[in-house]
């Protein structure tokens, strides 16, 4: 199953905001005398008026940097906290006030965090939310052998949670919410502190899960790794406030449009050298490491192939590189400019 | 935008034997896990021992030391065989009523790990009652037992004025363990609320042994703070049941002293899902 963008929204936010009461600390001993007396508390804007549409069936990547307003966002999302304004309506429910009937619909996992009874073997939770969630044993069993098929749950099914690893506790945790087939799935940096192989399978099975079973997924990582592999669409927040949202390519295509030539001499020149080489090219040179040379410069303005053509026409080349702009430096760009006026 | 509508989620309410079967399923596992820690509870008998052992010696000590005649017999209204079964039934019943709620919730809450209940379509309140009756299982059977089997034989208890009392004190206790659990709650609530709880969790603990009457009987206290604390719930905790055993009957009849503490305990819990409910409205939550 695929999400069809057309399809009415299943997740509408609008204008979300969110402040923290936060004291700020004076500096010394006399600050901090002062501090228990008088403290200084000052609003802090978490998230500051989000607004976006997810269809059903969309996986969404929500990324930005540490304190970005992540987690916040989520936590709205799922109902644990009010905001200070605006409105989300996920299918027709208000997740804060109706959360007796909201929390049926969804799974969620917080990286930092376990949702299962720490003194229990794993297969023990599951069956306390099969309980709370009310599932039907057929449905259950069926549904407890997929996740157990795609995440290999089997070898320690019958462990207590706190003897798991951390990769271990994951895969459970995943299953633990999915196990009542939600409609909306909920991650806040699902990969975190994960070993590149178990993150690997989280990738996998999350893949496994949006077209096997058309659950909508709103993730957030600042792993970009995760994004590539996973969502078409990202947003994109920064400070609070969302600075993109739309799909992965196009994000490379508006912003990530730096190259990078790594050039390789057989005998030695200077990177002012290379820049005489191309004048008339906005093309900025700088030296790597001994022969090594990387040219930056714009798709916009100019072909690879026209700079490539000038260097191997003046001096002896040994090899050529193209390098493209990670998300990771792309993202970083969009930091960079900062404000989100430039941006759609 | 799209005008279209959204796809609806429906609206859903677990329906009464759904609920019951959830909650008592919380109960079990609560005892289920008590029972893996019960190593833990050997070294409590003695500790519950010690402190029977040390509050006997002290009212012998007091009452010898009263000069002759029948009005020295009694202190505080009661004569030493009461005097020492107030000290065990109150200390044997405080081995049944205690729980860790207040600590449990309010690290919960200060952590911020309270998110992965609020998250699931769970009665909070509700779920941590059953583990606490679950728990209270355990210890009647592991733990309030065993210290009766050890404490009567050393400092003797006397029975109660009519039989039927044991029944009416056993029923009064397990209104005090629900009392105690939502006071409990309410304490743990104000993580939603103060930076550092760990203080207050603390400093309650220490008053309650004062306001439920288990370190003093409250007959020893002046008439001013009796009256106040007849106006506390804490009495409902301990000195009612225990009252209820030696067959003073505090307040007005049996049946108003145990009716007193269900609307204790009924209360409490209106009072904790009101205090819940208003906090987690306001709750700033930490943590990624
Ligand atoms: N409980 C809180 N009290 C005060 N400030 C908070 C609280 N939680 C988060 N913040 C602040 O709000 C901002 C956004 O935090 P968060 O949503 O956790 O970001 P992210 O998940 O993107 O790292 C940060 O500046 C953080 O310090
Ligand atoms: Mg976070």
């Amino acid at each position: 199953m695929t999400a069809d963008p057309s399809a009415p929204p299943l997740i509408r936010v609008r204008d979300l905001c969110r402040d923290y009461g936060v004291s700020r600390r004076r500096e010394g001993v006399r600050g901090g005398v002062v501090d228990l007396l008088r403290p200084r508390r000052e609003t802090l804007r978490a998230v500051d008026r989000v607004s976006f549409d997810v269809a059903p069936g969309e996986m969404v990547g929500y990324i930005g940097a540490n304190g970005a307003g992540k987690s916040t966002t989520i936590k709205m999302l799922t109902g644990i906290l009010t905001p200070t304004s605006g409105t989300v309506d996920v299918g027709g429910l208000v997740p804060w006030r109706d959360r007796g009937h909201y929390t049926r619909h969804i799974g969620a996992v917080f990286g930092q965090r376990t949702q299962l009874w720490w003194d229990l073997a794993v297969v023990e939770s599951f069956r306390l939310l099969q309980k709370i969630y009310e599932v039907p044993d057929a449905d259950y069993r069926r549904q407890l052998g997929r996740l157990d098929e795609l995440l290999g749950l089997g070898e320690f099914l019958h462990q207590p949670v706190r003897k798991l690893s951390l990769g271990q506790r994951m895969r459970c945790e995943l299953a633990a919410a999915l196990l009542h087939s939600p409609r909306l799935l909920f991650l806040d940096e699902p990969t975190i502190g994960l070993d590149v192989v178990a993150k690997e399978s989280v990738r996998t099975f999350l893949r496994d899960i949006r077209e096997s079973q058309g659950t909508t997924v709103l993730l957030t990582t600042h792993d970009l790794g995760d994004i590539q592999q996973l969502c078409r669409r990202v947003i994109i927040i920064d400070r609070g406030r969302v600075v993109y949202d739309g799909d992965l390519d196009g994000l490379r295509d508006r912003v990530g449009d730096r190259v990078e030539l790594h050039v390789e001499l057989r005998t030695p020149a200077a990177s002012a050298d290379l820049a005489a080489d191309t004048a008339g090219l906005p093309v900025r040179w700088r030296e790597a490491a001994g022969l090594q040379h990387v040219a930056d410069f714009s798709r916009r303005d100019i072909r690879g192939a026209e700079v490539i053509k000038r260097v191997v026409n003046a001096r002896p080349v040994l090899d050529l590189r193209v390098a493209e702009q990670s998300i990771e430096e792309i993202v970083r760009g969009i930091y960079r400019r900062g404000d989100a006026g430039d941006l759609p | 935008m799209n005008g279209a509508t959204a796809p609806a989620l429906p609206r859903w309410r677990r329906g009464p034997a759904a609920t019951a079967g959830l909650y008592l399923r919380f109960m079990r596992l609560a005892f289920l896990k008590m029972l893996a820690y019960r190593l833990r509870y050997y070294t409590g008998v003695v500790t519950y021992t010690i402190f029977v052992a040390g509050n006997y010696f002290l009212f012998t000590a007091v009452y010898a030391s009263r000069p002759e005649g029948a009005e020295a017999a009694r202190l505080g209204g009661l004569t030493l065989s009461q005097m020492i079964a107030y000290v065990i039934v109150s200390w044997v019943g405080r081995s049944f009523t205690f729980n860790n709620i207040d600590r449990t919730l309010s690290w919960q809450v200060s952590k911020g790990e309270i998110a992965v209940q609020l998250i699931k379509p769970l009665h909070v309140q509700t779920m941590m009652l059953s583990e606490a009756l679950g728990e209270a299982a355990f210890r009647f059977l592991l733990f309030t037992l065993p210290i009766l089997v050890v404490v009567i034989p050393l400092f003797g208890l006397a029975p109660p004025p009519h039989p039927a009392l044991y029944g009416w004190t056993l029923l009064s206790f397990l209104l005090a363990l629900v009392v105690n659990a939502q006071i409990n709650f309410l304490v743990g609530c104000l993580a939603f609320h103060l930076k550092n709880v760990s203080g207050v969790v603390r400093a309650k603990m220490i008053m309650m042994e004062f306001l439920t009457g288990v370190l003093v009987p409250f007959t020893f206290f002046p008439d001013w703070v009796q009256v106040a604390v007849a106006w506390l719930p804490f009495q409902a905790v301990s000195y009612v049941p225990v009252m209820i055993y030696l067959g003073q009957r505090p307040g007005a009849s049996l049946a108003g002293a145990l009716l007193l503490q269900a609307a204790w305990a009924l209360g409490l819990f209106v009072l904790g899902r009101w205090s819940w409910n208003r906090s987690v409205r306001h709750v700033t939550l930490q943590g990624g």
